[in-house]
């Protein structure tokens, strides 16, 4: 029988950073997949032809900038292609926002929006930079471990204490008042153009069940931010050649060092003895074995699907029953004949508004009614809509003056109170081309192909539980060490030798590669293991 | 003139308990009340004759035992009835009830799902834990993190360490306690839709949150609390209403020396060189003393009675951002019989407890999307007690008077004023509870509705709001009432603070007054010294 020193199971991008890491010290490493191809949620896939969507993710800017060095993930063909502009929010009527990337240029068309959030925004963005940046230091701590009792040590404490008062007086009041706020209370603070906070706010709520007017969505707003902030607005970039690129490159780097990668392998099962994770089971009933096993899935799929539930004492079992996963959002992908045009008309100009992301919800209140539908379970009519056009930067994607373009949809409950998803598919593909129809007069007719993912596609595609992108939600009740289950934040679990690295750990969702690499050093500080 | 040692604004509980303990170290104190009532939002007031309201708040839960004793309460003749049972009429003609019996409890939500009786038997002693766990924090004066100060980081390790030992698994319940929305807490443990909307909607008492918000769980906790206290039962009902306790807090100042005046309103904070040194009311009186204390929000008491060329902007552009958005009303009627449920016909003991309009968790839910819209509910969330079966001097023989709060009730309506809605609104709250008790409507002799818009007109509350801010974890403890200023003090030396928008906030607590005071009392004795 094969033996390794770690089986990952999931070849997602988490799992990958988690392999390369690992083989970069010499442990001899196999990753599983599943699907035909590596990368999970990062799929670029040629549904149609000539025409390669993003079938899930489609940014990836927040990508730590550490790991593509310490992984020499350049060298393995991975280039990122910075959004320019940021993000334009077409308007039905009155002005629409343009953010350029040149941050000087930010201010002046604030400036044609609100002269008084022209001069908000700089102080604005000098807080959240700062608060960002210590979440993100924040974030690289170490977390206590269900393994270790009484885990919240003193030392540790102390640590988190000094950093936080090197932040200033100021500052850390401003911290520990805004975390548990909601993004809409935050930016009502500061500005008055309804354009402009709703477009920062999509921060804080992206793949989120809940509204801006939400406690804790100011967190998940800077948490967004804490990647290489950008003032106020996400740094987003799209990956050269599409998103499975980036897990392409860290397939490469981790087979450079060493790992062994397997793709169109179902893991059924996690194979346990006394306690501890011995190997796997494959599908086809194949057992191999290994020191350790890690896990990229989501934190319910691998400890109540695969693992035997006797071993886990029942009020952890019903913490992971506990984890909120309630997917929300929905993927349409467009093939289209030419460009959309957003009112007002922009001639010319157009593909140059169109470089970045396109955000649908202008004002504060049309982002909470849309969360008010998925409040009672059915799928937004007017929903927020984060838009991409990745061949307006990258042309190999699509046919010459062709365009594929990628929307996420908001508040697309997984469950759907009255019918199912098989039977409202083409309806939410229907609203949601009708909506961008009503920014972008003419856009139905330019649909060549179109791909709608429900929430119920994405757990069945992909296999996140309950079709959670994120694996879990980023309530504040969900972060730090309570990620993903109270005590349990260091990547272990109460099964010995079997360890987490998906996003439904800390630090949590998004292209970031952090859980990922995280887990990978917690685990080599430890080793070796079951002894 | 006579120059007093304090002068406190406002004859609210939390101005009168500062003022009690004040007297009592021996301090000369004025209390400044401008209404003709004391007691601020806990009076009783005879609107209409031969029936008494508890205007405002109508029910007392964590009313501190220190108060009691210290001030030696009981000598005035305070007298709480315990109110313990909850009653929840349902739209398809049944109802949920839990009793002060806790056996008769237990069978009454079997009767619904048994799963969730054995569920709430656990659920209970985890609150209480967790109560337990919390309630120290409610007698201390929050310590300032940002500080080097030693005493400041003994503070704050002595929070800390005290966390740490309660165990790590009741400090992650805490911690999803203070951060889930209580619909999501609730559905953790149990499944009965009409168990979870009636306990959720605790969690949402004066908050602009609906129970699906972020933020709700933590203010459950809030039922356990008072229970611990031993001296009273969780929820209670003050013997001639709740201008009661606020009548022998009052008599215990006096007692001590305290003098109070009513009808005093005061206008204008006098500072010099950023010292508080007198107040002027509004008729032009003017009084000097060497300590202010103001029991009023932090609107009102920094951009309406001081001079902003005495405030920095900083401080100013925080009290600006300091949440305060009313989101409740109360609406009292004056009845010629009881109220009959369908569900439950006739008289009987759910008449003398909390009676509750919260069929589901969506139901509420709904009410509050009104409300962020700018609407008042058009279905809304009702908490009624009817305190004439417990204390029939409420009312004259065999009538009654009912108290409703309800819920929601936005300050800032969309359209039109509260002054033109107010019937309708009063119409909207009959009218629902006309569906779980059709004879209402022919019983009313008088209704009284007070808004948000006058309960600040009328008691001076900003926004209408009951806790004198928003509480909200941005807004509590070293954040309370703002960033910085959380230790009863504030920007203008000789100026305090002591009501319900410090910590450890809103409800008859009476504990902001007395922490208030002791801070006060340590700063004279230090410039004594």
């Amino acid at each position: 029988m094969e033996n390794y020193d770690a089986i990952i199971i999931g070849a997602g991008h988490n799992g990958l950073v988690t392999g390369a890491y690992l083989a970069k010290t010499g442990k001899k490493v196999l990753i599983l997949e599943r699907r035909s191809s590596v990368g999970g949620i990062a799929a670029t896939e040629e549904i149609f032809p000539g025409f390669r969507y993003s079938t899930c993710a489609h940014l990836a800017g927040s990508f730590s900038s550490e790991i593509i060095a310490e992984l020499e993930l350049q060298k393995h063909g991975l280039k990122i292609l910075p959004l320019d502009p940021l993000l334009f929010a077409p308007a039905l009527e009155g002005n629409s926002l343009l953010v350029p990337r040149d941050p000087a240029k930010i201010v002046e068309e604030i400036g044609r929006h609100s002269k008084a959030d022209a001069e908000q925004y700089p102080l604005f963005c000098a807080l959240i930079n700062e608060l960002a940046a210590f979440l993100r230091n924040l974030n690289s701590l170490a977390l206590p471990d269900g393994t270790s009792p009484g885990s919240f040590n003193l030392a540790h404490l102390v640590k988190v204490g000094f950093r936080f008062r090197r932040l200033g007086k100021k500052e850390m009041y401003e911290f520990m008042r805004i975390l548990p706020m909601s993004v809409a209370d935050l930016l009502n603070e500061w500005f008055e153009s309804e354009t402009l906070k709703s477009a920062i706010a999509a921060s804080g709520i992206v793949n989120s069940f809940v509204g801006p007017r939400a406690q804790g969505t100011a967190y998940a707003f800077l948490h967004n931010l804490s990647g290489q902030s950008n003032g106020a607005f996400r740094t987003a970039g799209f990956v050269s050649g599409g998103i499975n690129q980036l897990p392409q490159a860290l397939a490469r780097s981790a087979q450079q060092y060493g790992a062994e990668i397997r793709a169109g392998v179902e893991v059924a099962a996690i194979a346990t003895k006394n306690g501890a994770a011995t190997g796997v089971f494959l599908a086809n009933g194949d057992e191999i074995s290994a020191k350790i096993v890690i896990s990229n899935a989501d934190v319910k799929r691998t400890l109540l699907n695969l693992v035997e539930p006797t071993y886990l004492d029942p009020h952890f079992l019903l913490q992971v029953r506990n984890i909120r996963s309630r997917g929300t959002v929905a993927k349409i992908n467009f093939a289209l004949d030419s460009l959309p045009n957003f009112m007002p008309a922009a001639g010319n100009a157009a593909a140059a508004r169109l470089g970045g992301i396109i955000h649908i919800g202008p004002t504060l209140d049309y982002l909470e009614r849309a969360a008010d539908d998925a409040k009672y379970g059915r799928f937004s009519q007017q929903p927020f809509l984060e838009i991409t056009i990745p061949s307006v930067i990258d042309p190999s994607l699509a046919p010459a003056g062709k365009h594929v373009m990628s929307v996420w949809m908001q508040s697309a409950p997984y469950h759907l109170r009255e019918k199912n998803w098989h039977e409202q598919r083409e309806a939410l593909g229907d609203s949601v081309a009708s909506v961008i129809d009503s920014y972008a007069p003419g856009f139905k007719n330019s649909i060549l192909h179109r791909q709608v993912v429900t929430p119920l596609d994405l757990e069945q595609t992909f296999g996140v539980t309950g079709g959670h992108l994120d694996h879990a939600e980023l309530g504040l009740d969900q972060i730090f060490f309570m990620r993903p289950v109270p005590g349990w934040a260091g990547y272990g679990t109460p099964i010995e030798n079997l360890y987490l690295c998906g996003s439904g750990t800390h630090p949590g969702g998004g292209v970031t590669g952090l859980p990922g690499s995280y887990a990978a050093k917690k685990i080599l500080k430890s080793w070796p293991h079951g002894k | 003139m006579t120059k007093y040692d304090a002068i406190i604004i406002g004859g609210g509980h939390n101005g009168l308990t500062a003022a009690a303990y004040l007297a009592k170290a021996g301090k000369k104190v004025l209390v400044l009340e401008r209404r003709h009532v004391l007691g601020g939002a806990a009076v009783t007031e005879e609107i209409y004759p031969g029936f008494k309201y508890s205007v405002c708040s109508y029910v007392v839960s964590l009313l501190r035992p220190e108060v009691i004793q210290e001030l030696e309460l009981p000598k005035y003749d305070l007298e709480i009835i315990p109110l313990d049972s909850t009653f929840t009429p349902m739209p398809n003609g049944d109802y949920l009830a839990r009793w002060g019996d806790h056996a008769k409890t237990r069978r009454e939500i079997a009767r619904h799902c048994a799963t969730d009786a054995e569920a709430y038997e656990e659920y209970g002693k985890l609150m209480v834990q967790m109560a337990m766990a919390v309630k120290p924090m409610l007698g201390l004066v929050p310590p300032e993190p940002t500080s080097w100060n030693l005493k400041e980081l003994f503070g704050l390790a002595s929070i800390g360490n005290h966390f740490r030992n309660i165990g790590d698994k009741l400090l992650y319940d805490l911690t999803k306690l203070m951060t889930m929305s209580s619909a999501d807490f609730l559905d953790e443990w149990f499944e009965t839709e009409v168990l979870k909307a009636t306990m959720s909607a605790s969690g949402i008492i004066g908050t602009f949150m609906g129970p699906r918000s972020p933020g709700t769980a933590y203010v459950l906790l809030h039922h356990y609390m008072g229970e611990l206290d031993g001296a009273f039962r969780s929820w209670g009902f003050a013997r001639g209403g709740m201008g009661s306790i606020s009548r022998v807090i009052a008599d215990a100042a006096r007692h001590y020396g305290a003098e109070i005046r009513t009808e005093a309103a005061v206008d204008q904070v006098l500072v010099k060189n950023r010292r508080a040194y007198g107040v002027v009311l509004g008729t032009g009186e003017e009084f000097q003393a060497n300590i202010i204390v103001s029991s009023i929000d932090p609107k009102r008491t920094f951009l309406k009675m001081i001079d902003a060329q005495h405030l920095e902007s900083e401080f100013l552009s925080q009290v600006n951002h300091f949440k305060i958005r009313g989101s409740s009303a109360k609406v009292n009627l004056s009845l010629d019989a009881l109220p009959n449920f369908t569900c439950l016909p006739g008289e009987g003991p759910h008449l003398s407890g909390a009676i509750s309009v919260s069929p589901s968790i969506d139901y509420i839910e709904r009410a509050y999307d009104d409300a962020k819209y700018g609407d008042y509910s058009r279905q809304p969330y009702m908490d009624i007690i009817i305190p004439s079966t417990l204390d029939p001097s409420m009312a004259p023989p065999g009538r009654h008077v009912m108290s409703i709060f309800v819920q929601y009730a936005p300050y800032h309506l969309k359209s039109g004023t509260w002054a033109e809605k107010r019937e309708a609104f009063g119409d909207t709250v009959v009218d629902t509870i006309s569906e779980y008790a059709p004879n209402l409507k022919d019983i009313i002799l008088h209704r009284q509705i007070v808004t948000p818009w006058d309960l600040e007109q009328e008691f001076g509350l900003t926004e209408g709001n009951i806790f004198q801010g928003e509480l909200t974890l941005d807004q509590l403890f070293f954040l309370r009432p703002v960033p910085g200023w959380a230790k009863y003090r504030t920007p203008i030396k000789n100026l305090y603070m002591c009501g319900a928008c410090t910590h450890p906030g809103g409800g008859v607590m009476a504990a902001s007054g007395r922490l208030a005071a002791l801070e006060i009392l340590k700063d004279l004795k230090r410039s004594f010294i």
